[in-house]
């Protein structure tokens, strides 16, 4: 089985939110015990302040160079960013991870992030569907604007990189038009992973065509198991391989769910009701000690969760292939 | 203790020589490498630098594929991610990093710097830049560019309302012509009050948003008059902002090429002259002039006359005043330009370098300069095992740092 960690820095308590150095030791707990990936987000609900003094992605480039192997996912809008900026921050934490970096994005619309991006009136739920959909593709096609073996580094032909394996994007729709090519090179995953959440019915389509991962809230075992069963109906019917798409179902942490927990998620596992669990952190942080001290340990004894891992890149973990032309 | 001079470490792909990548020496694969850019920045560190300084575009450098597979420029990090990165590898350096008015929000360019001035406990920097290129505008829907003055409306209403976020408490949102914001920003206050505000732009509409806003000016100067009178202009505008003229530290560009001996300086240097395609240089120059066919002039010939363009105002005047005052062929100014970007060259020994930098520093014409070296890594060693120990036994440069934050290094007021 699959894990991530989810941690919302914004209402954290306690010093390892606060500091690089808590959340690098966080991170490399998480690490130590071959977690796939953590995902960091930084909203706190409402105009509260945050516990942090950090924004994600930042973060994720700072935690890239003193982690090793996890998988480090940050969660950013799609009203924050411009679709060719945020495709180039993730390409570059891809970079500086060597293939560890993932984008979380939700396909909820957070009334007060237009608020402080010059959207008062946000976006109607069906504009606002339509414009998540092509941002995807946008992101998705200038992560793959440079084929694998474009550079060159032809010092003496004086070729940098061939321009035959360089493409143009050449976006325009409705929301958007994006010419490309993005200017940072292939990932060395080939693409960074696409984490999907906040997802509802009608987002169900969209996340079954573009999704490496999706994040579903906690439900009882027998809905669990119908909407994983839906989900990888709907990634079979767009051409995908159904083991393209991992579903996560979150799991909230606190010290009295501990008890009992390694048998509840393997009858979710085994039951098919997920590929795998988001441990969402509870704001008491080092109630995640227990977890990776008791919880891991007996999993991996049922033989439930790796012994190392798999590879060197987030796909690797999350037994994904790359994702597309090279 | 008398004044000393401020040095920003300007680093840029493989080398701000366009033919960098190609030398020997130069670290090819600088684009797609962190472990390069971090050991750069220790470089400069550990040379007690006040800056790295990290340029940007949301788009490629050249337009035409053929030219720009022959340059190093088209790949590489994200400068606000790969700053974050090295904030938790270096501890005293400042972070300064480019970012553009015409394809941001303020609010999350001011959250994202904020941060970053907290993962390096109060060394960022935010260099505000307009956009002007057309393959920047091809990628954020842009039909066609916007005239020069409304650039500058948005990026000064867009200054406006990140300095506020930043100064907190006084903060009551915003409803402006290009941005609304509700709320005050949810961090907690920079550590060194608020991240430096950094400006380029040289012509008038961008003096005035410097003279208002800025900590730190780059700027393009090849002669010391040029400097000399950019320096007093901008300085002289400081009052009617109600700022003082030291509140703004006036920093040129400028393009060593340092050796032991100066003949060994002129060989390092026309070796790399030599690795320029005249195609490539041509092109660099005709962006430079924002002008297309410059190919179809003869390469031996003078530079035509140019129409006014919407483009880069102030450095295209720079140019045709250089190639009129000597008199130099396209292919001579392409050259020229190719390897310095219209910067101030210094080719010698580092006594003759720091002789000239003194000059600068001491005439008025200059707080300090950012150091653009022609290749990665060897032309910032050079710069700094030979020409920062000069500096420092004349007393022109700092020994140790004086704080740890970009405003200790800069020597800049904490704001209120």
């Amino acid at each position: 089985m699959l894990f991530a960690v989810s941690l919302n820095i914004a209402s954290a308590q306690g010093q390892a939110g606060t500091t690089p150095a808590g959340i690098t030791a966080l991170v490399r707990k998480a690490e130590a015990a071959h977690i796939d990936m953590v995902v960091i987000s930084d909203s706190a609900a409402g105009s509260e302040p945050s516990t942090s003094p950090f924004e994600a992605t930042t973060l994720v480039a700072a935690l890239a160079t003193v982690t090793e192997k996890i998988g480090l996912v940050a969660r950013a809008s799609t009203i924050a960013h411009q679709p060719y900026n945020l495709a180039r921050r993730f390409a570059s934490l891809d970079m500086i991870s060597h293939g560890r970096a993932g984008w979380n994005a939700t396909l909820a619309q957070a009334a007060r992030e237009a608020a402080n991006f010059s959207r008062p009136d946000g976006f109607s739920a069906d504009d606002f569907r339509r414009r998540s959909q092509e941002y995807l593709g946008i992101v998705l096609g200038l992560w793959q604007g440079w084929d694998a073996d474009a550079l060159l580094f032809d010092k003496s032909g004086g070729r940098f990189h061939d321009p035959e394996k360089m493409h143009l994007l050449d976006h325009k729709g409705e929301f958007f038009s994006v010419r490309g090519p993005l200017n940072v090179a292939r990932s060395p995953q080939d693409r960074p992973v696409l984490v999907l959440a906040g997802l509802s019915e009608g987002d169900l389509d969209i996340a079954a065509r573009n999704a490496d991962v999706i994040l579903l809230d906690e439900r009882q075992a027998a809905e669990n198991k119908a909407r994983h069963g839906d989900i990888k109906r709907r990634v079979s019917a767009c051409g995908r391989e159904p083991g393209a798409v991992k579903v996560l179902t979150d799991v909230s942490l606190t010290a009295a769910s501990l008890g009992g927990l390694a048998d509840r998620l393997e009858e979710a596992f085994r039951s098919k009701g997920c590929d795998g669990f988001n441990i969402r952190l509870p704001a008491q942080l080092s109630v995640f000690d227990d977890f990776a001290d008791r919880i891991l340990p007996d999993l991996r004894r049922r033989g439930l969760f790796q012994e190392h891992y798999r590879g060197t890149t987030l796909r690797s973990h999350l037994g994904l292939t790359g994702g597309g032309n090279q | 203790m008398t004044r000393q001079m401020k040095l920003g470490a300007f680093l840029w792909a493989t080398g701000h020589h366009i033919a960098a990548w190609r030398h020997p020496k130069a670290h090819v694969r600088a684009g797609i490498d962190i472990d390069h850019y971090i050991q750069l920045a220790r470089t400069a560190e550990a040379a007690k630098f006040d800056m790295i300084f990290c340029e940007d575009a949301a788009g490629l450098r050249e337009a035409n594929v053929g030219i720009a597979s022959q340059t190093s420029r088209s790949i590489g990090f994200e400068p606000i991610s790969l700053l974050s990165a090295i904030a938790v590898q270096t501890s005293r350096i400042g972070l300064v990093s480019t970012a553009s008015t015409s394809y941001n929000e303020p609010y999350g360019l001011a959250r994202t710097f904020l941060s970053l001035d907290h993962l390096s406990g109060g060394r960022a920097g935010w260099n505000l830049v307009t956009s002007a290129s057309p393959i920047e505008a091809a990628n954020f829907g842009a039909t066609g560019l916007k005239p020069h003055a409304d650039r500058y409306e948005r990026a000064r209403e867009f200054a406006e309302v990140v300095t506020g976020l930043w100064h907190g408490e006084s903060f009551h949102g915003h409803d402006g012509q290009s941005f609304s914001v509700q709320d005050a920003i949810d961090l907690p206050r920079s550590p060194q009050g608020a991240p430096v505000m950094v400006q380029a732009g040289a012509s008038d509409v961008g003096r005035e948003l410097a003279a208002r806003t800025a900590d730190v000016v780059f700027t393009a100067a090849q002669t010391f008059e040029e400097a000399k009178t950019f320096y007093d202009d901008l300085k002289g505008r400081t009052a009617t902002y109600g700022r003082q003229p030291d509140d703004i530290k006036i920093m040129p560009g400028v393009a060593p090429v340092v050796a032991e001996t100066e003949s060994e300086a002129r060989e390092k240097f026309e070796e790399l002259q030599a690795l320029i395609p005249d195609d490539v240089g041509v092109a660099l120059l005709s962006s430079y002039l924002s002008i297309s066919d410059l190919w179809r002039h003869p390469i031996d010939g003078p530079l035509p006359d140019l129409p006014e363009s919407e483009g880069m105002k102030s450095r295209q005047a720079l140019v045709v005043e250089q190639s009129r005052r000597d008199g130099l062929s396209i292919r001579q100014l392409a050259r020229h330009f190719a390897g310095a970007r219209g910067h101030w060259r210094i080719v010698g020994t580092a006594a003759q370098v720091a002789d000239e930098l003194q000059a600068r520093f001491e005439g008025g014409a200059a707080d300090g300069f950012n150091v653009m070296p022609s290749y990665f890594p060897g032309e910032l060693d050079a710069f700094a095992t030979l020409v920062v120990p000069e500096l420092q036994r004349r007393g022109l440069f700092r020994r140790e740092y004086e704080g740890n934050t970009l405003r200790d290094h800069l020597g800049l007021k904490r704001p209120a």
